[in-house]
């Protein structure tokens, strides 16, 4: 019975086909593609702060249309190797959610929030392409987005099991679907050739240890998480105090007067990005 | 008949000289009409009444066209097509049919009969000329496009920069290849290489296109060499862009323990430990300015000989034809 529901949502959740996004980032990308003098490292910080347009543009890099599936983690050099008509076409091709899902902005705030506290954490371990970190911290709860566009109905019976429970977001997952988004987050990393870095972030994000091949983006989006979570920038879910995982900072090679150095520096970092608010 | 065998004349044609196409009718009307669609300098017909007699100019002389009407008394139209595409030196070779109504009552099998295209009687003369065109178009197209990146390939790239001569029209044309390409190759395999050259098509497309022009030309030549043609104000820029974009992006194609080291290390066949550098790319530029260049082997002769010099560089550079200076 549990096999059967996990097929089926699989098969569900990769028959994604418009995955859409709040208005906010989108319109201002869409002004931006529209002119032509625009650079792509601009259009690219844009997109870098939403989290369905990224996923967008390296599902799309990826494929193995243009040649060289699981290469590209980096926005700018995806938009280098895209083009800009191609950038016009996923920006034109791309929704908006309907009113009903506009609760979305807590998580969007939340992800945009991750990606930033695992730029700064890269930074501060002194691991290579802290921009990688970003781009796997952003998409750490994709799954979520997913789900809540794919089957609705789940996403609202987890919704409910969270208050009725009072549990965290993963549990709630896990007692209705019987698995969690960390799992989503690995079928639609490799359906969509991501490269592997990335996926292990997205997948391993609640349990660092378990990734094989990158651990250290693991545990980056680990602790992202879980200081993004303590500020209470944006809403994950739930009110939940995630459990923490001290392994991640063995990963890391972090002290604790590392940890504070990160800490000041992402509350400057917060309240450079709350002006960019989803709000309409 | 008008199998006349005239010295083909110097014209406008695709590839700069005037198209022979063979058409196979016993239909005197159909043949008037195609002779008064193009002018004898861009596309010339080459008329026979009967099939047989035409088949040993096709394989001696293969034309740019070969039209086939199925009223042929003597051989099929099929037949005529099946015998140009089975051979591998012919299968370029554009095949149109000519067909009547009645032939359209029978489903055709067109994996078995590897036409081109089809005319259709009652034909309306504008409708052959653009189907014919277009025929032709799409077999330079199908035959010059690198099976790889599907960028324009050698006579392509030699047309256009003859083009741009013959028009006079001030222009730069760049060489790209790539350093390091073949200790790439040889350390990842071959699939591992074409994954690099996809991503250095599109670098240097997406680059030469976000700088606009209706000048502006990507080719492949084939292996790690790229042909791009541009505005000659705009192709520095446009070099240091490229060479930004592949530097920033060719290290993902490297396994992480290499890329850390930056540097390949393999073992060569006399047993001594060698290291390669990551892959850079080194671009060659030329300019065609005040009618400067004559023929397109004088633009790609100055490029080869400016290629070696941006070679000297193991990093990725660009060098620009300094003779250009001095004009």
């Amino acid at each position: 019975m549990a096999e059967d529901l996990k097929t089926e949502v699989k098969g569900m959740v990769l028959a994604v086909r418009d995955l859409p996004t709040l208005p906010t980032v989108l319109e201002e990308v869409s002004k931006l593609v529209e002119n032509p003098d625009v650079s792509t490292d601009k259009i690219g910080k844009v997109i870098s702060t939403d989290q369905v347009l990224t996923a967008k543009v390296l599902k799309m890099v990826n494929s193995p249309i243009y040649g060289f599936p699981g290469r590209i983690s980096a926005i700018n050099h995806a938009l280098v190797l895209l083009g800009f008509n191609v950038i016009r076409g996923i920006i034109i091709s791309t929704s908006v959610f309907d009113i009903m899902n506009q609760n979305m902005k807590g998580l969007w705030e939340h992800s945009l929030g991750c990606a930033t506290a695992a730029n700064t954490i890269a930074r501060h371990a002194d691991l290579d392409g802290p921009e990688e970190y970003s781009v796997s911290g952003l998409l750490h709860d994709l799954g979520k987005v997913v789900t809540a566009v794919q089957l609705p109905q789940m996403h609202t019976a987890i919704q409910e099991k969270v208050k009725e429970k009072d549990v965290t977001w993963l549990e709630a997952e896990k007692l209705v679907l019987g698995f969690g988004h960390n799992r989503i987050n690995a079928w639609l990393a490799d359906h969509w050739h991501l490269p592997n870095n990335i996926k292990e972030g997205m997948a391993y994000h609640h349990a660092p240890h378990l990734a094989s091949n990158y651990p250290a983006m693991a545990a980056t989006v680990h602790l992202a998480d879980f200081l993004v979570k303590l500020y209470e920038y944006g809403f994950s879910g739930d009110d939940q105090v995630p459990p923490f995982n001290p392994e991640a900072l063995t990963i890391l090679k972090l002290r604790t007067s590392d940890l504070e150095k990160i800490l000041d520096d992402l509350s400057d970092k917060f309240v450079e990005i709350s002006d960019l608010s989803f709000e309409q | 008949m008008n199998n006349d065998d005239d010295l083909i004349e110097e014209g406008e044609g695709l590839a700069g000289r005037a198209q022979v196409a063979i058409v196979l009718t016993p239909d005197e009307q159909f043949a008037a009409l195609l002779k008064s669609l193009w002018s004898p300098e861009i596309l010339r017909f080459v008329v026979y009444e009967q099939g047989r007699a035409a088949i040993d100019l096709l394989f001696t002389d293969p034309p740019d066209l070969l039209v086939v009407d199925n009223r042929l008394a003597d051989i099929t139209g099929s037949e005529v097509a099946s015998l140009v595409k089975s051979e591998n030196v012919y299968r370029q070779l554009p095949v149109i049919l000519c067909l009547d109504p009645g032939d359209m009552e029978r489903a055709w099998d067109w994996t078995a009969v590897e036409m081109d295209d089809f005319l259709l009687r009652p034909l309306i003369p504008a409708e052959v000329k653009a189907r014919i065109d277009l025929t032709m178009n799409r077999a330079l197209r199908a035959l010059d496009a690198n099976p790889l990146t599907k960028l324009p390939g050698n006579t392509s790239i030699i047309q256009r920069i003859q083009l741009l001569i013959d028009r006079g029209e001030d222009f730069a044309l760049a060489y790209c290849d790539l350093d390091y390409f073949k200790s790439f190759n040889d350390k990842y395999g071959f699939s591992r290489g074409d994954e690099v050259l996809m991503m250095s098509a599109r670098v240097v497309v997406n680059t030469i296109k976000s700088f606009g022009g209706a000048k502006s030309f990507v080719g492949h030549v084939g292996g790690d060499d790229f042909v791009f043609i541009m505005s000659p104000d705009l192709v520095e820029s446009a070099c240091k862009q490229v060479v930004a974009s592949f530097d920033a992006i060719v290290p993902q194609f490297y396994d992480l323990k290499d890329r850390e080291q930056g540097c390949i290390v393999s073992t060569d066949r006399q047993g001594e430990v060698r290291t390669f550098p990551l892959m850079a790319v080194s671009i060659a530029v030329i300019f065609n300015r005040n009618k400067r260049l004559k023929h397109y082997g004088e633009a790609s002769a100055l490029a080869m000989s400016l290629k070696k010099k941006a070679k000297e560089n193991p990093k990725s550079c660009y060098v620009l034809d300094q003779r250009e200076s001095s004009l």
